[in-house]
């Protein structure tokens, strides 16, 4: 390395970077790669361009390149099927199935479900044994924890115990396994569908036994169209959640701030006796895991029982279905944010105040300014500057605060203007994150990865304004 | 003078402290209280409360000012501002830790359920149920959650001895406070520390799936349920947290050092691609993640977690590292550097000792960001034993009959010790690390 450095000067800094890129590129920039490329396609949950194994229906009848199959709903073309599809179908414009120009595996042979009842490492014991003379192609295995079955190559079997290729991921399910008799599996392109009847693009070899056919998930890239239905969908979903976005963003900051700088002012004079103590105990909720507080403040806005609501009774004041009415859960949102962030801007702001020096109040006074005076004219001027980075970078945090949404409303209530994923409290992030891993259609994954691009945007654009503010790029650009 | 003597006389036996508490348990004990089954009402209670308020206000305000007439006249208006404002940031500190207080309260809970009916005697409050009813305490909560934990003795000696040196460190901490001579005591107080982290890391490494179990009636061993393995998800928590703090110092302590010092071409692109690549929603690029996971054949193991919290964290460490070793003067290194030292000499002995609070706070700030990480881990972590705390906590709130509510606060509880000791032990490179953090980007 010396040597290479000695020859070559420019590659040193590279040795320091190197590590840090590396971890970058791998675990950073590949998936945010990977994302912006499913951003143009229809990648979901149905449309993974895997093998779905669920689709596998048992041949009847083979004939040249058709195969006829026990029931055609069994393959489950209509999965594949996009929503304008879809509506072609029922206006009768086009009567696609979905499995048109679809990969599909016809396997030679057949296979037995049996249960197993044991595994240890990459060896699995069946409960009973396999038939004598059957060599074991592959097992699938369910894993519940994933919701689908794994398959996995086997290496050798001899009786009971079969030896796969390597262990199932998660906890499987060892009840009910599918074990896929020796024989291969040949590709082909569904062409089309007739009936119960799959046209293939070739014709299989006339002398092998057939038993099932499984097709491919398909995803294709769509360039804008999801771009496309985010906006044709605005009024529903864009526009009233980044609004709210905005609102939380802004109103989150504004109120912390106001509140935060009016008690840290309150704390900062040197003349009350146990500051320290009162700081300690206000810090508290920064000093407890946000994943835990959020998810217990959930139980205090119980409409029936939450502590708010006991105390709002007490008091002889209407109670209310806080997590439950579409104002109120945004106000819910506002009022544990606020909780949460209090003691960082407690602590930010007297740290800037702690960075005012203390002769310029010295010097106010020796020109007679009352305190008031000398607040307007010194501390708040000097403050001001040291707050706004804070309140950008909060601004930024908050913009993206996914744990709070997701943990205290889950983003509901359901609104009357939304779709079943952006509802009343979702912000941009949590309607990304619903598209992305629970809409209806399963994993509508490029749907969620366009919003999150959008998010990108808007993201680098508030951070741009944050630099330009606190200049922490600019020394860098003069040289 | 005489007359101010008995205005003071007059105050000290009508404004005590206890005379105020006891004027205020008459009050809300003898209200006239309608209780349905769900709520308990005091008619026109806001009022009461809005007068009561107005009234201590007044005498607080008033009994320092009349305070203030009698020490120093001068001073008396000063005397009652003071005291409103300890007044008002009671009231604040009352409104901020009662969530708190709540949470302990129904984590001493005997009752798992959230709907358990009121008490009907005892004050306002209690049958309220804002206040928690003392005769419902018991230790149930975290019997059910500890009593399918079996330590071997060797984890309860270490148990005994991180006790032991957390209870020393804190007691010389004290003293350190107090005293001048302290440098002997404070190389004390390192090695103790020392040993405490040494037997931590111990501990948690120790720590496996296999010690939470209970035995049923016919004796047999059964695996514990995911409510009695809280103490195996903290210990996971800890592991991924601390190994991605570590890594974290690790990967971004060389980059922010090439950035600050050392000029080279694409220095500038580098850096701004190091910013602008970590504003991108990270968690979004979770079905990336998964599959290159799955490639890796590391989903469901801590190594798989780690890498990508570490590859999360990289940017914005280098970020503020940078920011400090700008802010630090380059004079020493370049002394090490004309006496001989190589470049990575001068890093390695003289920029890594010296920046060691500023590491800290990068240590802590990933850690405690790694502990509230949820999606992350929920999306990866599939296995119940590997669970963190916040995935086992989100499985109380959502269990599918209802919510566990004893279980799930005391629970909370268990899960906030590590970090609340943690954040109390070095709150000061917290806080001071954020102050340096925003005055310099």
């Amino acid at each position: 390395m010396r040597f290479v450095a000695s020859r070559f000067q420019w590659i040193v800094p590279w040795y320091y970077i190197l590590p840090a890129i590396i971890f970058l590129l791998a675990f950073t920039l590949f998936p945010v790669i990977l994302t912006v490329i499913l951003a143009f396609s229809n990648y979901a949950g149905t449309r993974n361009g895997e093998l779905d194994v669920s689709s596998k229906t048992a041949i009847v009848n083979v004939t040249d390149n058709s195969l006829e199959l026990t029931n055609i709903k069994e393959l489950r073309c209509d999965w594949l099927l996009t929503p304008s599809q879809v509506n072609q179908n029922e206006a009768g414009t086009s009567s696609l199935t979905g499995c048109e120009n679809v990969l599909a595996l016809v396997y030679t042979s057949g296979s037995v479900d049996a249960s197993g009842e044991s595994l240890d490492g990459t060896t699995l014991t069946l409960v009973e044994a396999l038939e004598a003379g059957t060599s074991v192609n592959s097992v699938e295995i369910m894993i519940p924890d994933f919701g689908f079955a794994q398959e996995i190559k086997v290496v050798s079997s001899v009786g009971k115990l079969v030896e796969l290729e390597r262990p199932p991921a998660g906890t499987p399910d060892l009840e009910s396994i599918r074990i896929s008799l020796t024989g291969s599996a040949i590709e082909r392109r569904i062409e089309r569908i007739e009936g119960n009847t799959v046209y293939l693009d070739a014709a299989l070899p006339p002398d092998g036994i057939y038993s099932t056919i499984a097709r491919f998930n398909k995803f294709q890239y769509v360039g804008l169209d999801q771009f496309k239905i985010i906006i044709g969908e605005a009024r529903k979903a864009l526009l009233p959640v980044f609004a709210w976005n905005m609102v939380f963003g802004i109103l989150t900051v504004l109120i912390n701030t106001v509140i935060g700088v009016f008690i840290a002012l309150l704390l900062n004079n040197p003349d009350l006796r146990f500051r320290n103590l009162y700081r300690t105990l206000l810090i508290v909720p920064w000093a407890l895991p946000g994943i835990i507080t959020i998810q217990v403040w959930r139980g205090f806005l119980n409409t029936n029982f939450g502590a708010v609501n006991r105390f709002l009774a007490l008091l002889d004041l209407p109670v209310f279905d806080w997590l439950g009415d579409c104002t109120l859960a945004k106000g819910a949102v506002l009022l544990v944010n606020l909780w949460l962030g209090l003691p960082f801007m407690i602590t930010a702001t007297l740290g800037a105040l702690s960075a005012i020096p203390r002769d310029l109040y010295e010097a106010t006074k020796m020109d007679g300014a009352n305190p008031w005076q000398s607040f307007w004219g010194v501390t708040a001027p000097l403050l001001r500057n040291a707050l706004i980075p804070i309140t950008l970078t909060g601004f930024a945090f908050n913009f993206n605060n996914f744990n709070i949404i997701y943990l205290l409303t889950d983003g509901g209530p359901p609104a009357s203007w939304g779709t079943s994923t952006a509802r009343c409290t979702d912000i941009l992030i949590s309607w990304a994150y619903n598209e992305a891993f629970r809409s209806q259609g399963g994993y509508a994954y490029g749907l969620g990865a366009a919003i999150s691009i959008i998010i990108f945007v808007i993201t680098i654009a508030v951070s741009l304004m944050n630099f330009k503010v606190t200049g922490a790029l600019k020394e860098e650009g003069d040289r | 003078m005489n007359t101010l003597n008995q205005i003071q006389s007059i105050l000290r036996t009508y404004l005590n402290l206890k005379s105020l508490s006891i004027l205020f348990t008459f009050l809300i004990t003898n209200f006239s209280i309608a209780q349905s089954d769900r709520f308990v009402r005091i008619p026109y209670g806001w009022l009461w409360f809005l007068i009561g308020f107005i009234v201590i206000c007044l005498v607080v305000a008033g009994s320092a000012y009349t305070y203030g007439k009698i020490r120093r006249p001068g001073k008396a208006i000063s005397y009652a501002i003071t005291a409103s404002t300890h007044l008002f940031i009671w009231i604040v500190i009352l409104l901020t830790l009662y969530p708190v207080i709540h949470l302990l309260a129904v984590s001493f809970n005997r009752n798992d359920s959230i709907t358990t009916p009121l008490p009907k005697v005892g004050n306002a409050l209690l049958r309220s149920g804002v206040l928690p009813d003392p005769s419902n305490f018991s230790l149930v909560q975290y019997h059910k959650l500890l009593s399918e934990t079996h330590f071997f003795t060797y984890q309860w000696m270490m148990v005994i001895i991180i006790a032991i040196t957390l209870l020393t460190i804190f007691v010389l901490t004290l003293i350190i406070r107090r005293s001048d001579f302290s440098f002997k005591l404070e190389q004390l107080r390192n090695y103790i520390a020392w040993v405490f982290f040494i037997t931590i890391f111990g501990l948690i490494i120790s720590i496996n799936p296999d010690q939470f179990y209970s035995f049923n009636e016919a004796g047999e061993k059964v695996r514990a349920s995911s409510n009695g393995k809280i103490i195996l998800h903290i210990r996971n928590t800890l592991l991924v947290s601390g190994m991605t703090g570590i890594m974290a110092v690790f990967l971004s302590t060389t980059a922010g050092y090439a950035f600050a010092r050392l000029k080279f071409e694409g220095r500038y692109q580098t850096l701004l691609s190091f910013v602008f690549v970590q504003m991108f929603p990270g968690f979004m690029a979770l079905v990336a993640l998964f599959y290159l996971m799955n490639a890796l054949d590391l989903l469901n193991s801590f190594t798989g977690l780690i890498l990508a919290y570490s590859g999360g964290a990289i940017a914005f460490s280098a970020w503020i590292f940078k920011g400090y070793l700008e802010s630090i003067n380059t004079s020493l290194e370049e002394a090490a550097m004309v006496d001989g030292a190589t470049r990575w000499g001068a890093f390695w002995r003289i920029i890594l000792p010296m920046s060691v609070p500023m590491l800290l706070f990068i240590f802590l700030l990933q850690f405690i960001g790694t502990y509230s990480e949820f999606i992350l881990a929920n999306i990866m972590l599939t296995g119940e034993d590997k669970w963190t705390v916040g995935i086992a906590l989100r499985a109380m709130s959502y269990n599918q009959f209802n919510t566990q509510w004893g279980t799930l606060t005391a629970s909370a509880v268990l899960g906030s010790i590590p970090i609340l000791i943690i954040f109390y032990s070095f709150q000061n490179a917290f806080t001071d690390g954020y102050t340096a953090g925003s005055t310099k980007g």
